[in-house]
């Protein structure tokens, strides 16, 4: 390493042993969380476990977003992550009241027993 | 095939891949005795041991301890929030995957979204979820043992679900891994682009440092930028008509909300404008949602005081033929 570069990394307070990891390991600690994720979507009957799992896919995407911006040198994937963050946020208000008004009608948190909205 | 086995050996990657769908799937709840223990072992140890075969491809990229460190919580949080057959602990568990990854976020240098994850995410979505949980479960009568729900106790299709989740992550690490080798390491950040774009903060650094003539000002452009040489690192500062080349002192850079900010305000302004509109819609639809709740309420609650009216003005007659009787 150059010396140029050395005092770069110095003046950026960012220490050369952290920088690392290859965005491979991002990528695959990304992917597991969301498989994670949707398997826990698919398997559990809880609908508020279920959006958690909904939760936990958000979680992996912004780890993707933030590795692949910081081996690009972009910003905008920390932008997006806050975009995504907001999504969350909206999505969980309104999924959260909704099975508020479904609890009350059916005193259950089950996802089978809404079978008859299949069609 | 090529580029995988820059990064790690496909026939690893797909046996490991089968190890921890076999975890998974062993870790899921399900009625009677279930080996929830030895899934959730089974599955770390899949997980572990891609993470560290990844690295063993490549000697001279080694993640630091912490990666391992943060990414594993992370999973292994994130393996109970789908296994916990209690809602509350998992969503508690939840808290534990955000706070690892915003650990991840921090060894990525992101430390703004670090902790607008760990504020927004922790501090109030999970808080949410937690009122919801408790709103939404039945409390244990009087002297009876809290017992778990059938649907909280047993999963549904645990194999097939694990299949379709590992062949998904079998084919996107193979589809993902084709363009990756190329970006090993991270660049380093670019220290100075943005810094002239903020004149008063290289101002008040040289302030600071007292390198700043009396009265002086950072001289600006046309686009309100400050003039600076890059070369030397010296910014021009106008001070009583006269201008004077001051250096930039060593340790002012561009921090990380800095950068954010110009790239959230000036290269995506209308993202604020989209994400308002949508947290401005969710709260309508909240409200929307819990005022009909309300409107049921206020009926009983009407229906309620006209009983009450009724019975009141009853006793309200009943008294005074009483007290009519009383005076016969």
């Amino acid at each position: 390493m150059t010396h140029g570069t050395l005092s770069l990394l110095a003046q950026t307070g960012f220490p050369a042993s952290m920088a690392q990891a290859t965005l491979a390991h991002y990528v695959v600690v990304s992917l597991l969380m969301f498989v994670i994720g949707l398997i826990g979507f698919l398997t559990r009957r809880n609908l508020i476990i279920m959006f958690l799992c909904t939760e936990l896919m958000f979680q992996a995407a912004g780890i993707a977003l933030v590795a692949f911006g910081r081996f690009h040198l972009d910003y905008t994937g920390q932008t997006f992550v806050i975009f995504v963050l907001t999504v969350a946020a909206a999505e969980a208000s309104m999924a959260l009241a909704l099975i508020v008004l479904l609890f009350r009608r059916k005193e259950s948190l089950s996802a089978e027993d809404w079978q008859e909205l299949k069609g | 095939m090529e580029t995988i086995k820059q990064i790690i050996n496909p026939y690893m990657l797909y046996g490991l891949c089968v190890l921890g769908a076999l975890g998974v799937c062993l870790a899921l709840p399900r009625r009677g005795i279930s080996p929830q223990v030895l899934g959730a072992l089974v599955a770390s140890l899949a997980g572990g041991l891609l993470l560290l075969a990844m690295g063993a491809a490549n000697p001279g990229s080694l993640p630091n301890i912490y990666f391992y460190v943060f990414s594993l919580v992370a999973l292994g949080a994130a393996l109970r929030v789908i296994t916990h057959p209690r809602p509350v602990y998992a969503a508690l568990y939840f808290v534990l995957t955000v706070i690892a990854t915003a650990g991840l976020f921090l060894i990525l240098s992101a430390e703004f979204m670090a902790f607008a994850m760990i504020i927004v995410y922790a501090g109030a979505i999970l808080i949410t979820y937690l009122f919801v949980i408790m709103l939404a479960t039945q409390s244990p009568q009087e002297g009876e043992v809290e017992v778990l729900t059938e649907y909280d106790t047993a999963a549904r299709e645990p194999v097939a679900a694990t299949v379709v989740g590992f062949l998904l992550l079998a084919i996107m690490t193979t589809l993902a891994f084709r363009g990756l080798p190329d970006l090993k390491t991270p660049a380093p950040l670019q220290a100075d682009s943005l810094l002239a774009e903020m004149p008063r903060k290289i101002e008040r650094a040289l302030d600071a440092a007292g390198t700043l003539p009396e009265g002086g000002k950072v001289k600006l452009d046309d686009a309100n930028r400050a003039v600076v040489d890059w070369t030397t690192r010296q910014v021009t500062v106008v001070a009583g008509g006269s201008e004077s080349q001051v250096a930039i002192p060593d340790g002012l850079k561009a921090s990380n909300p800095d950068r954010l900010g110009f790239n959230l305000l000036r290269d995506h302004p209308g993202t604020i404008e989209i994400a308002g509109v949508i947290l401005l819609m969710a709260m309508l639809g909240a409200v929307v949602l819990s005022r009909k709740q309300v409107q049921i309420d206020e009926e009983a609650k009407m229906k309620q005081a006209n009983s009450l009216a009724a019975a009141l003005a009853k006793a309200k007659i009943d008294n005074r033929t009483g007290e009519g009787g009383g005076m016969e």
